[in-house]
């Protein structure tokens, strides 16, 4: 059973909230403000009879800022979190995400949505901690582990070929310096490109890879993205096609 | 060039200052002569020769009587014939430029002493400018230095930069508020309408909640568009619409896309998410309002064309420009179930011109509504 753990300053919503999500199998653990965070959160990290799996904070606290306590929380207990947050302006997400939040909600939210991403930051933090498990030499612990993978979602630009590539704000920068914005399908795919380079991706692989709730991704929806983007990066080489196999994303990241 | 013949406060003060002095110079040298010369000036006497300086061609030192004291106008309506006219000496030169220079520098070094307070004042208008868009307490002015409307002029002029400061910082605070204390019930309104059994009943309620939500962040987006800086950078002009047009097509709507040939590169020096909401918000006008949006990108000299045409019933003509106003509505009826804030088309052009581009609505020939962005070339 899933653990959610809300910080959220309004008793009503956090009761909605954890109605709400029982439907769907989770259990929600609510707190009102930041001290509420800082008391309850290293009770129930891994290696607890209960710990929690996912942490909701709300951005305005009466008692702390959100991004404040978003740093805290990874410096400390490194959790997947998602911010959910009534400012909703550019600005305050992509300060979110830098500061290594895994996901961003604006309020009011679609409750669907919330479940959809509750599971989409939980299934990439576990394919995270198999991945590391599978390259890890020595025995890792979870929290080491999650730190990794979080170290590296919150450095905001990849570069790779004279190209920055950044998650945040999801745009490209060419060698010469200008600005190519990406849909949300070339993104997903770049992404999956970027984490991993040099490996030859399947089509099934891509659709796994690039799987988001709300849209229907098909072979055609792949195969058109991998056009697009080789468009916009101009070195057909880039992205190189392996016939019957899939694709390659063939470049250094630096 | 242009500035060297600009109106300003220092050259008017400067040449008044010149002026003045000079001609105190003149009137007196002239009172002198005519004091000491008895009556002067015969009427009608030959023209004056044009040659001769303008200036009085003595200087007041003369005017006793040195040798060749009379002045060569005098020597010549004296004498019947023109006798070979006295040049004034060289330390008579030298003399006037002497002066000249002195009334000048003095009148330079006057007008700067003079002008400075005016100058200061501008300076300080242009940081308060900056510091507001930034939220910094704006510099305060020097209240203690200067002349008594100098030190009158700083202290109002701080007066109102804490002001505005205060009023800009209480809208902060005020959107904070607005966002948090709509939203927050909103979001639990959304959440109880999970008790609803599927049906009309409950997405007509889900999509009053949408819409109220969108109302919310339009209204903040028109306060915080106007003090919010930006960088500008370059940014390719066909991979954002292509990308705009992307996604809405993956989410189903009936958006089209298509970069006719250009001779020079698509790039304009922009903030790419501001263009992105400009040109969403004209989409999504053309979607609800006209069915369906085709964008075209083409150049036309020096500037960039954006086109999103629908295929609507267009707007009568007299509309065309009141319905850039904020929650103005062509049909209040129609548009209400139609949905929109009546925001887009505001927000749209602003961020426009943030860019220094222009934004138009015209009644195609062929029907249907076309808004056009043209934008500066990078």
């Amino acid at each position: 059973m899933t653990h959610v753990l809300l910080v959220d300053d309004d008793p009503e919503l956090r009761t909605l909230v954890g109605d709400y999500l029982q439907r769907y199998g989770m259990r929600v653990t609510a707190v009102a403000d930041g001290a509420g965070l800082r008391r309850t959160l290293p009770t129930g990290m891994a290696g607890s009879s209960d710990p929690y799996d996912v942490l909701l904070l709300d951005l305005m606290l009466p008692d702390a800022h959100g991004l404040d306590l978003c740093r805290w929380v990874q410096a400390h207990h490194p959790l997947p979190l998602i911010m959910l947050t009534a400012q909703g302006d550019p600005a305050s997400r992509i300060v979110g995400l830098e500061l290594g939040a895994d996901d961003y909600l604006p309020k009011p939210f679609e409750p669907r949505e919330l479940v959809a991403r509750i599971h989409a930051v939980l299934r990439r933090a576990a394919s995270a901690r198999g991945a590391s498990a599978v390259t890890a030499t020595t025995t890792t612990t979870t929290t080491t582990t999650t730190t990794s993978t979080t170290a590296a979602a919150s450095q905001p630009a990849v570069h790779f070929n004279g190209w920055a590539f950044d998650r945040l704000r999801r745009q490209l920068t060419s060698p010469g310096q200008v600005v190519l914005a990406l849909s949300n399908a070339e993104f997903r795919l770049l992404s999956a490109f970027i984490a991993h380079p040099r490996h030859v991706l399947s089509r099934d692989r891509l659709l796994e890879l690039t799987l988001t709730p709300g849209v229907d991704v098909t072979d055609r929806s792949i195969d058109l993205a991998v056009s697009r983007l080789r468009q916009k990066l101009e070195d057909p080489a880039l992205i190189r096609t392996v016939r019957g196999e899939g694709y390659s994303f063939d470049a250094d990241l630096a | 060039m242009k500035h060297l013949f600009a109106d300003t406060l220092f050259k008017r003060l400067f040449l008044l200052m010149w002026v003045a002095l000079v001609a105190s110079h003149l009137a007196g040298f002239f009172s002198m002569r005519a004091l000491s010369a008895g009556p002067p000036a015969h009427i009608g006497g030959p023209p004056h020769d044009v040659a001769l300086p303008p200036v009085p061609s003595l200087p007041p030192l003369a005017l006793p009587g040195p040798p060749g004291a009379r002045s060569p106008g005098f020597d010549e309506a004296d004498d019947g014939p023109p006798p070979p006219r006295h040049e004034p000496a060289p330390q008579l030169w030298v003399d006037y430029l002497v002066r000249l220079l002195v009334i000048g520098g003095a009148a330079w070094f006057g007008a700067r002493w003079l002008s400075q307070p005016m100058r200061r004042l501008a300076d300080a208008s242009r940081g308060l400018a900056q510091s507001l868009a930034q939220h910094r307490r704006p510099p305060p002015l020097n209240e203690a230095s200067g002349t008594l409307e100098v030190q009158q002029t700083a202290q109002v002029f701080n007066t109102m930069a804490t002001q505005l400061h205060e009023q800009f910082e209480s809208r902060g605070l005020m959107m904070a508020a607005i966002s948090h204390d709509l939203r927050t019930p909103l979001s639990r309104l959304r959440l109880r309408l999970e008790h609803l059994d599927d049906g009309t009943l409950k997405d007509r309620c889900v999509a009053d909640v949408q819409e109220a939500e969108h109302l919310i962040a339009s209204v903040l987006d028109t306060l915080r568009l106007s003090h919010t800086a930006t960088t500008p950078q370059r940014v390719d002009m066909r991979a954002l619409l292509q990308s705009l047009v992307d996604d809405l097509v993956e989410q189903g709507q009936p958006v089209g896309c298509e970069c006719l040939p250009m001779e020079r590169p698509a790039v304009v020096l922009a903030d790419a998410s501001e263009l992105q909401r400009a040109i969403g918000n004209l989409v999504a006008n053309a979607v609800r309002h006209g069915g369906s949006a085709q964008l075209t990108l083409g150049e036309q000299g020096d500037r960039l064309l954006v086109r999103v045409d629908d295929a609507g019933p267009g707007i009568p003509e007299h509309e065309l420009e009141a319905v850039f106003r904020p929650f103005y509505r062509v049909d209040a009826s129609r548009s209400r179930h139609t949905g929109g804030t009546g925001l887009g088309l505001y927000i749209a052009r602003d961020l426009a011109r943030r860019h220094g581009g222009h934004l138009t609505l015209a009644n195609r020939r062929e029907g249907g509504l076309r808004a056009e962005l043209s934008l500066p070339l990078a």
